[in-house]
């Protein structure tokens, strides 16, 4: 036996697990959602039909927009803040480690937990954030496009220090000779963050911006947790068809075309900016 | 690793966090000696956790009294959702750890129709007479008996006394007053309840419909009758404009049972529908729980319409027993499931503690048996439930309910038009009382193309 295929033969039971623990239960529910259910027991073999009920549902339709007009808002806020945090934690001064600290606590703080937490200053008694803000009644949770808002910031509180995290990591590479240089050849802040640090942290934010679009894309924790399923996302969509409802056949097909929406868009991503980033091998470690 | 010390340290914290979390967990076995010997336990009791001090004293009971066949109370998460799924969990792996299920009183038809319970018909003459007709109502599927009543519950109305001198007797004069009210206490809510879109808001709309003498369902439910008459949209506008007005809460909207009761006990709102349970905090039963009404509130029957066929209504909550299909303890389990329907014992432990028994004989004699501070729960219980009605245990309540709670919920709370809504709410109502609807709209076609 060749190397080679020595190398192969001892990899091959991992692939066997990865497989059977990621790809099975992708593959089955693909399956599943080509049947048609009475309760839990599946019956006739329908075809696409159940792909065909929701692509033609104005719910599903409506729960698509919703995410993805989550993931636009969400991932562009928590992405500025993000980078400012990174700069932040990259600066040199006393108490860095201490502000480090702090700016990452959110990110540490359980989802679940979290949006207990915003629920309850959201919630108009006893209406921390009213009053904070002077607004007044406003009711943040029941209904409408403030549901939506209220989710986000709680979104944008919870992970834009871990977008500052994965920019930290990409600043921390970047070797300070570079900034002396351009420091020598009269470079300003603002120049030098545009013609060396973000050229340079651009493998960086690819990675950030598809983490961060990939998992806001999946958001349900704090849509049910916050407003009680009212903001209605695809995941809410999918798990309330089956833990509630229970229609497996719905569910199986919510969770296929969610999956393929993922995928679908962390390979544009992938395609269109990280060309550099898949297969390089990574730097500094 | 090494040039970056800040992300191990944070790793670090992270792992001291998780441990400090294992550590605030609670100690095992600390509580082991309520705990039946193993070997003479004959079956499994599925229930609610949310009332598990009762559930406990009704276990330890039977214990005492069946030394050879124990049960074992196997105490679920106290969220509606999560009971069941646990228990469709156990039926689907086919795993039959649960011989007797505590079922909530509206998922009769789904678990009968699912084949998940024994059909306990035969044991109708020992319920009969004996429980109260709404909650054998609510153990039906089909006009056959699938579970036996066993605790219940009932809506009422707590007013405050130092801002109302008599209770209103129709919604238009709760509607009225309560802007009477706020006129010299601006600051002061109206009526408060369940409002979020969930089961409790399906409970407090079904109220809305009935006491205008709206139905969902015909007698044998065969068909939708929701859309017969006005009452359904008068229901649904009735809340609309109270919310809108300031009549209801202004978080009405985001409110379950204990949002409501905490802002009543504070001393917050006029008016309030909530379950019992609420009587002793607001008297001030528990000392970590302060209350400011304590001496200034009472309770009354729910209000009706003006011009209604009734004068008041209540929708049941509660729980019946049914017996799992896949027990191996039938006999027993059917022997449990009858003495907790009938047998003073466990009656009488509801009625001391919480919820409501569903034996008849209680509520008449309910002086010599309910705590003093409990009796004027009672007397009103007495008034309201000869006219309280079961939520229809039909195959597809659930999805008549989730229905009802997305597309009503917008209507009240966010403007959206209550026509097609209501529309929606019917298809669903007519759908839940078929088997399969998909089934019945092919057989129709097929019909069709027949001729």
């Amino acid at each position: 036996m060749s190397e080679r295929a020595l190398g192969r033969a001892f990899l091959t039971p991992a692939f066997v697990v990865m497989g059977l623990l990621a790809l099975f239960p992708i593959v089955y529910a693909a399956y599943e959602s080509l049947f048609d259910f009475d309760f839990f027991t599946r019956t006739d073999f329908v075809g696409l039909a159940n792909y065909v009920d929701q692509l033609t549902s104005p719910r599903f339709w409506s729960a698509v927009f919703v995410t993805i007009a989550f993931t636009v808002v969400s991932v562009t806020l928590e992405f500025i803040v993000g980078m400012i945090f990174a700069l932040i934690m990259n600066a040199a001064f006393k108490g860095r480690n201490v502000t480090r600290a702090v700016i990452l606590l959110p990110w540490v703080v359980p989802t679940v937990i979290a949006g207990q937490m915003w629920r309850y200053l959201f919630e108009q008694r006893p209406g921390y954030i009213n009053e904070w803000l002077g607004l007044g009644a406003i009711d943040w949770l029941g209904s409408g496009a403030s549901m939506f808002w209220a989710v986000v910031i709680a979104d944008w509180w919870k992970t834009a220090p871990f977008v500052g995290l994965l920019l930290l990591a990409g600043l921390q590479t970047i070797p300070n000779e570079v900034y002396e240089a351009a420091r020598v050849d009269g470079a300003t802040w603002t120049q030098r963050f545009r013609n060396v640090t973000l050229p340079l942290l651009t493998p960086s934010i690819v990675v950030a911006l598809l983490f961060r679009s990939v998992d806001a894309l999946r958001i349900f924790d704090l849509a049910d947790i916050m407003t009680n399923a009212r903001l209605e996302t695809l995941s809410v969509l999918a798990q309330r068809s089956i833990v509630r409802a229970p229609q497996p056949d719905i569910a199986n097909t919510l969770a296929v075309l969610t999956f393929v929406m993922i995928m679908g868009i962390g390979l544009i991503f992938i395609a269109m900016m990280g060309r550099d980033v898949v297969g390089e091998p990574e730097e500094g470690s | 690793m090494s040039k970056n010390p800040f992300l191990l340290r944070a790793v670090g914290l992270l792992a001291v966090l998780a441990l400090v979390a294992a550590a605030c967990g609670p100690a095992p076995d600390e509580d082991d000696e309520a705990a039946p010997d193993p070997e003479d336990t004959a079956f499994t009791w599925a229930v609610t956790g949310a009332d598990g001090p009762t559930m406990e004293a009704v276990a330890d009971l039977w214990n005492e009294e069946n030394p050879e066949q124990q049960v074992e109370l196997e105490l679920l998460p106290p969220e509606a959702d999560d009971q069941r799924q646990a228990m469709f969990n156990d039926q689907v792996t086919e795993a039959g750890q649960y011989d007797v299920l505590g079922l909530d009183v509206i998922w009769t038809g789904e678990f009968a129709e699912a084949g998940f319970i024994e059909n306990l018909e035969d044991m109708r003459d020992s319920v009969e007479g004996t429980s109260i007709p709404g909650a054998i109502e609510s153990a039906q599927h089909e006009g056959e008996l699938y579970a036996l009543p066993y605790s219940t519950n009932f809506g009422f109305l707590y007013y405050r006394t130092d801002l109302v001198d008599e209770p209103p007797e129709t919604w238009e004069e709760l509607y009225d007053t309560v802007l009477e009210v706020q006129e010299e206490n601006p600051d002061i809510d109206g009526y408060v309840g369940q409002g979020d879109s969930y089961e409790g808001f399906v409970v407090n709309y079904l109220e809305f419909l009935w006491s205008d003498g709206g139905e969902v369902f015909d007698e044998a439910a065969t068909e939708s009758l929701l859309l017969e008459g006005d009452h359904a949209e008068k229901a649904i506008t009735f809340m609309r404009d109270a919310f809108e007005e300031g009549v209801f809460a202004a978080d009405f909207n985001t409110m379950v049972e204990d949002d409501a009761r905490l802002a009543f006990q504070a001393g917050d709102a006029i008016f309030m529908r909530n379950w019992p349970y609420a009587y002793p905090l607001l008297a001030g039963e528990d000392e970590d729980d302060p209350t400011e009404v304590a001496d200034d509130f009472d309770i009354a029957p729910m209000p009706a319409f003006e011009g209604a066929p009734v004068d008041t209504i209540s929708t049941l909550g509660g729980l019946n027993n049914a017996v799992s299909t896949l027990s191996e303890n039938q006999d027993v389990a059917r022997e449990f499931v009858e003495w907790a329907a009938t047998d003073d014992g466990p009656q009488e432990i509801l009625a001391e503690m919480q919820p409501p028994p569903t034996k008849a004989s209680i509520y008449e004699n309910y002086e010599d048996i309910v705590p003093e501070d409990q009796a004027p729960v009672y007397e009103v219980l007495n008034l309201v439930r000869e006219d309280a009605r079961a939520r229809p245990p039909v195959p597809g309540y659930n999805s008549f309910s989730l229905a009802v709670q997305e597309e009503l919920h917008g209507v009240y709370a966010d403007g959206d038009d209550p026509g097609p809504a209501l529309e929606a709410v019917n298809e669903a109502a007519e759908n839940a009382l078929v088997e399969d609807p998909e089934d019945v709209i092919e057989e129709e076609a097929d019909v069709d193309e027949d001729e």
